[in-house]
């Protein structure tokens, strides 16, 4: 085991495939085949991702409920690479809806916020956590915090890992990136999640400047690799020798973006973890990896031979 | 077959410090039975289940009857539990605990439930450090749907 991945608000995902949806319209799901409840939450999607690329992890987090159960179960049952280590609270575990709409190529999420978490959970998730700790080498810490999660949650998390000699990965939201900017720490590679808004570190980001500027924060903190997603299909790799631009050189059908994040983040694991060092060379990976999801509608996750078929549809730009 | 199979990959455990009350509503939380004891480098110390608590908190002498159903009440067991809830599990864990490996046969894991009327196996790795747990009904539904071999 050389993985653990923490989802500290997991979900259980509802994928609804809906041609020509609208807001304030009646819609029939055609059928089944066209929903899917999965496990989700942004740590559990990247331990089903590495576990496509034949690499066993362990799944850690706070779970709840009936939801909470079923998630486990559907976990379970989705591969035998992904081992559980959650932290049963009293709330339930939310549901995430997402909308996917292949004719006009959009896609509509709506993310609960999630159960109340106790001091109690915390802790015990934390022992838990520092246990598995002496297990791996990397750690992965992904998604939102639960509503009433305290502001230091991600710090915490992150400067244990730290502590131990692990490298850690991070793929946030703004809340998280600042609350771990502001303490200091600062994970390895650091994925900022803009899907809520291209906002981070207090500063809206409109130009390459404005991207380049806030990942060079995150560098300064400690961070070796920040990746931004610019544009919904470029990306813009940080590392301190440099900043990349990297694009795709074939057409993508937006409506195929999701798990593309946590796709990203696995690959970037993965590369990682089979001994690449090179900061530019793990961010490209990630990219193609996907990339290569984008070739999948739902959440339904490459191997890495279809990675290896996006070898060479990318193109990348060094521009500072 | 194995117990690779069949297992769960879960590594769901308790610590030898925590307390009656918290392993009581970790087990209610995840409906367990039981669930295995670990020590900070997760090898597998014990296993406490919820019949090894049943037993710390009814009277001793309930051993000795033929039947319960003329007691008037459950107020001993009640004050006798509120006694030990702050107790760590290590005082009434089963030690050293059955454990099994992964490539050994699942019979051998049928075997060992049966021998020693248990539910819940630990699985662990060479060092002792758990990987999963193997459940009886997981070994019955495996048996039912290819064989035991």
């Amino acid at each position: 085991m050389k993985v653990i991945t923490v989802t500290f608000n997991p979900a259980l995902d509802r994928q609804i495939v809906l041609n020509n949806f609208q807001v304030d319209r009646f819609h029939r799901v055609p059928s089944y085949d066209n929903m899917e409840l999965s496990p989700g939450g942004k740590g559990i999607n990247v331990s089903l991702a590495l576990a496509k690329f034949g690499v066993p992890s362990v799944a850690m987090g706070f779970l709840g409920g009936y939801m909470g159960r079923i998630l486990l179960d559907e976990l379970r049952k989705k591969s035998k690479a992904v081992s559980t280590n959650f932290v049963f609270i009293r709330g339930e575990t939310r549901e995430n809806i997402e909308i996917i709409d292949p004719a006009n190529k959009t896609i509509t999420e709506i993310n609960s916020p999630g159960p109340e978490i106790e001091e109690e959970d915390i802790n015990h998730l934390m022992r838990r956590f520092t246990m598995t700790l002496s297990r791996v080498e990397t750690v992965v810490i992904s998604g939102s915090i639960p509503i009433n999660a305290p502001d230091d949650l991600y710090p915490t998390f992150v400067k244990e890992a730290l502590k131990r000699g692990k490298t850690v990965f991070v793929e946030t939201t703004n809340k998280n990136l600042t609350a771990l900017y502001k303490s200091g720490v600062m994970a390895t590679v650091v994925k900022p999640d803009l899907r809520a808004g291209n906002y981070l570190l207090g500063k809206d980001l409109k130009t390459l400047e404005d991207f380049v500027e806030a990942g060079k924060k995150l560098l300064s903190v400690g961070a070796k690799l920040v990746v931004l997603s610019y544009h919904v299909d470029s990306d813009v790799i940080i590392t301190e020798d440099g900043v990349w631009m990297i694009s795709p050189t074939v057409d993508i059908d937006y409506s195929h973006l999701l798990g593309t994040g946590d796709t990203y983040t696995a690959a970037m694991v993965y590369k990682y973890i089979n001994g690449e060092r090179d900061l530019v060379e793990i961010g490209k990976f990630g990219y193609i990896a996907a990339l290569a999801k984008t070739k999948k509608l739902r959440k339904e996750l490459p191997t890495l031979q279809e990675v290896e078929e996006y070898n060479d549809k990318y193109e990348i730009k060094k521009v500072g | 077959m194995k117990v690779s199979d069949v297992m769960v990959y879960d590594i769901s455990a308790v610590f030898e410090d925590d307390s009656i009350e918290r392993v009581v509503d970790i087990m209610s939380k995840q409906y367990l039975s039981g669930v295995p004891v670990v020590d900070e480098e997760m090898r597998v110390v014990g296993f406490i289940t919820e019949n090894d608590i049943m037993k710390a908190s009814i009277p001793s002498y309930f051993a000795l009857l033929q039947s319960a159903s003329f007691l008037p009440d459950t107020n001993q067991f009640v004050r006798n539990i509120s006694q030990i809830k702050d107790d760590k599990i290590s005082k009434y864990m089963s030690k050293p605990p059955i454990v099994i490996m992964e490539d050994e046969p699942l019979i051998h894991a049928a075997d060992l439930m049966i021998r020693h009327n248990i539910k819940t196996i630990p699985v662990v790795d060479k060092e002792n450090r758990l990987i999963g747990v193997i459940t009886k009904i997981d070994i019955l539904k495996a048996a039912l749907k290819e064989g035991l071999e």
